[in-house]
């Protein structure tokens, strides 16, 4: 009898453990085959907008670069033409949301009814309150999980994964968890399932590396960050926020500026609202001194992120070119670095 | 707790005394599990909310252990209040016996669920002088402890049970799941199931990202020989060796309820068999030994003819020779001083290493006094920094806590472990003090560090800098590259003064293998130094 159960469970144990390989096989097959489809026919949401006919400004490398996808063009409004950048000041942080977005074409451009929508805010550290400037505003975080919902998201997950601390830690920390929590919106805490091993088929630095799943496969990624100080980058901003969503951080400071717009070619933001409520001007990205923190009172708006981060810089009295990957970004074609050559629609509301 | 009272007259027949008796077993682990989770998140998660009260009610398995509380006691001369709580425990076996044993014990629970019966051939003949290696390991701990050393506390069940959760068993339960998921993960259909239950266990059970402790294999290898031990006899540990068993069995001698065997017992025999600690002999009569027996009513409950009963009387005190006897305490008395004695007299130098550094506000004389081993500071740790020494602190500081930064760093936003220490040998600082307690200081090596010695760029340390001024600040310079390009690049410095040696730096540092910036300690912290 004792015989005939081991017997019987080993050949139970191979079984399974046969048919999960099995899985497994077939599951990498999947993935590769997947990954090449989803690589031709991606949804890119910033895409459409930047190819969209009633877009004022492109540069050539931008049409060139980027794979249209017509099928997946909303439907603005044939008449009317949407700044490419607005910028709200001296308000409250909800209501220069509102109006930045508002005046962009409202969140309906961006958010479709019953989509999904991952809000990305830079929560870096779990060390201060957001008084410190050194992770984005809750209320601004807030105002953009409401937009979304109002536009008939589905869902609205808001998630970061902090250097220093735990994010569990860091989402109670910031005060962002509360906000968003109240205005609707869902915390997620990222964890190590979920990096897939992800071809940047534009890169010319990075090839590939480990990207968070669901931000690569949601209808629609809004990036939040905050405008601060950093030691290499000079600045971070929304492309160097994208840095939260990949797993291995370490190998991209060699060449920060052309590996980040080699993630940013990858991992595109539907949309991109700098919080420039508090800027953190020293000490960054951690922060911990309310005498680097400087109240601006600005919300910057774009569907271009290179066009936000080159607004964001000026805020700081540099130059978009003082910053190594808005050059690369531009030379990429991943959005318009010159001022310029932009439509900008500045809201006072002080 | 105090609600069970085993007294004969109480209208549940034996049968019902034992089904009692696994259920309690059953709900004490639960709730040991429960807090030992509950422990994982809440210190860091809300360091502020009721830190005592949370500490008292996480630690209650440990406080209610007199072992612990009366060694550490002995060690550090001071008694803390809520060390107190194991007079529970001491009353409790003072009436009812053993019970800790029998009901309560996480570790005596799980050689009772694994009894491996199936492995035993035929019944090892183990002599029964063994059952006084268990007072001997008391006395030669309670004898340390009065000359202020604690090494032997690993012995103690609950700080095993603790340790071997937090180093072995839960990362290893923590890879597997994780090793299935990621399986599961990689099928399409499966991955809206997979990735739903993941967020239903982490990071609530498990954490989101995984967790790294040194030497879970040898942890893991002392408390698997604990249970295999079972195979030569049922609850060998708590027969032969437990210490708390031996402490509580010495008390239980004088406990009023006692097992008893009357003479109309036919000798049939099937008590022997039952009896999970041997406890039932015979030497011309048949008799229970009350030091010994843990309560567990099996044998009651097994009685053909009934004659087995827990009658509540005040009963004479039968010497067995295994029991502590005048010889017993002075040859552990003798072992005591003189093994302790040879510790203090050898100059351990890994004691002094530099890369000894301890959790936040430790003294590290003080600390080999008060610290239990119990390793509740390394499962709250959220990021891995608080690993058990084995061999970095000499043969004193095994099992004791110490701080490596390759592997983890000090949070700038967490205090947990001077929080949940249940004998404060961490002191439980504030997390205001804590951000400006010294650990260390950070040094870097300008021969590995790719600025200095490879003119790269990287300036991870400088980022990751918690301390608001940077205790690591970059000064740029013009280099001329091996290819005689010219190239600004920034080079880290350390601040020494801002500098607490939280050792993020050192863990986030890209170089491979060991850092080019590492925390070592202050020259401060050799001022007990013998040199």
């Amino acid at each position: 009898m004792n015989e005939l159960s081991r017997r019987h469970f080993l050949r139970i144990l191979a079984a399974s453990l046969g048919s999960l390989g099995g899985l497994y096989l077939t599951g990498c097959l999947n993935q590769d085959k997947l990954l090449s489809r989803s690589l031709s026919a991606d949804k890119i949401p910033s895409t459409t907008l930047l190819t969209d006919p009633t877009s004022t400004v492109t540069s050539p490398t931008e049409t060139d670069q980027l794979p249209s996808t017509p099928e997946d063009t909303p439907a603005p409004s044939p008449t009317m033409a949407y700044p490419d950048l607005t910028v709200a000041r001296n308000g409250d942080p909800e209501v220069m949301v509102r109006k930045a977005v508002k005046a962009l074409g409202g969140m309906k451009r961006f958010v479709k009814s019953g989509d999904e929508v991952i809000v990305k805010p830079n929560i870096c550290v779990g060390y201060h309150s957001y008084e410190y400037a050194a992770t984005t505003n809750p209320w601004v975080v807030a105002a953009v999980v409401k937009l979304a919902l109002e536009a008939g998201a589905k869902r609205v997950r808001v998630l970061d994964f902090p250097f220093g601390g735990l994010a569990e830690q860091a989402y109670v920390v910031s005060g962002i968890q509360a906000e968003v929590e109240k205005a609707g919106g869902k915390m997620v805490v990222m964890n190590n399932l979920k990096y897939i091993d992800t071809a940047i088929p534009q890169g010319q630095d990075l090839k590939s590396c480990k990207i968070y799943d669901d931000v690569l496969k949601t209808d629609v990624l809004i990036n939040v960050p905050i405008a601060k100080h950093h030691g290499l980058a000079r600045l971070t901003l929304a492309m160097k926020n994208m840095m939260g969503v990949i797993l291995e951080r370490r190998m991209m400071h060699a060449n920060l500026g052309q590996r980040l717009a080699d993630l940013n070619s990858r991992v595109r933001s539907s949309l991109v609202i700098v919080d420039a409520v508090r800027m953190l001007m020293d000490h960054g990205p951690s922060g911990g001194n309310l005498s680097d923190v400087k109240k601006a009172d600005t919300i910057i708006a774009s569907p271009d992120i290179v066009a936000a981060d080159s607004y964001a810089a000026t805020l700081f009295g540099l130059q978009p070119d003082d910053l190594a990957y808005i050059k690369k970004g531009a030379k990429m074609g991943l959005g318009v670095k010159n001022l310029d050559q932009l439509m900008i629609e500045e809201i006072n509301l002080g | 707790m105090a609600d069970k009272s085993e007294t004969p007259r109480s209208g549940l027949s034996p049968e019902q005394w034992l089904k009692l008796r696994k259920y309690s077993q059953l709900l004490f682990m639960i709730l040991f599990l429960v807090f030992f989770l509950w422990s994982r998140r809440e210190f860091y998660l809300f360091p502020a909310a009721g830190a005592s009260l949370k500490q008292e009610l996480i630690n209650l398995p440990l406080k209610l252990d007199p072992l612990v509380m009366l060694a550490q006691g002995l060690a550090s001369r001071t008694i803390l209040a809520g060390s107190l709580l194991a007079l529970i425990t001491v009353i409790l076996t003072l009436l009812l016996g053993r019970v800790w044993c029998g009901w309560f014990c996480p570790l005596g629970t799980l050689l009772d669920w694994f009894p491996l019966r199936s492995w035993k051939k035929k019944e090892p003949k183990i002599p029964e002088w063994l059952r006084g290696v268990k007072y001997i390991l008391l006395l030669i701990i309670l004898f340390a402890a009065l000359f202020s050393n604690l090494s032997l506390l690993f012995f103690d069940p609950i700080t095993v049970f603790y340790r071997t959760l937090t180093i072995s068993i839960w990362p290893a339960l923590d890879q597997i799941v994780t090793g299935i998921e990621m399986a599961l993960y990689r099928v399409p259909f499966l991955k809206p199931i997979i990735s739903g239950f993941d967020s239903l266990i982490r990071p609530s059970v498990f954490p989101s990202h995984p967790v790294t402790y040194r030497y879970g294999g040898l942890f893991f290898g002392f408390f698997l020989s604990i249970v295999a031990l079972n195979a030569l006899a049922p609850r060998f540990w708590c027969r032969y060796l437990c210490p708390l068993g031996g402490m509580l069995g010495f008390l239980g001698k004088f406990s009023l309820v006692q097992c008893e065997i009357a003479e109309t017992c036919s000798l049939c025999g099937s008590c022997f068999s039952k009896c999970h600690t041997g406890a039932i002999q015979t030497n011309e009569v048949v008799f229970c030994d009350p030091g010994e027996c843990t309560m567990c009513m099996a044998c009651a409950a097994d009685c053909p003819g009934g004659a087995i009963t827990y009658p509540a009387r005040i009963a004479k005190v039968i010497q067995q020779p295994y029991d502590i006897e005048r010889r017993k305490v002075l040859i552990s008395l003798g072992t005591a001083a003189l093994g302790v004695g040879l510790l203090e007299s050898n100059l351990v130098s890994d004691a002094q290493s530099p890369k000894l550094i301890r959790p936040p506000g430790v003294i590290n004389d003080q600390l080999l006094s008060t610290c239990i081993r119990c390793g509740e500071c390394s499962t709250v740790c959220p990021t891995n920094a608080i690993q058990l020494a084995v061999t970095e602190a000499g043969v004193e500081g095994f099992w004791t806590p110490i701080l490596v930064p390759r592997i983890g760093y000090c949070d700038y936003s967490c205090n947990a472990c001077g929080q949940v220490c249940p004998v404060e040998a961490i002191p439980p600082l504030s997390l205001e003090k804590k951000r400006k307690q010294v650990i260390g200081k950070a040094h870097i090596d300008r021969n590995r560090c790719l600025p200095w010695a490879e003119d790269e760029h990287c300036i991870v340390c400088e980022e990751m800098c918690p301390i608001p001024e940077k205790a690591i600040i970059l000064e740029e310079i013009q280099v001329m590259t091996s290819d005689g390009v010219e190239k600004t690049i920034q080079r880290p410095v350390v601040i020494r003064n801002l500098c607490t040696g939280c050792g993020i730096c050192e863990n986030k540092c890209p170089v491979s293998g060991e850092a080019a910036i590492q925390v070592s300690l202050h020259q401060r912290h050799f001022r007990n130094s013998r040199f």
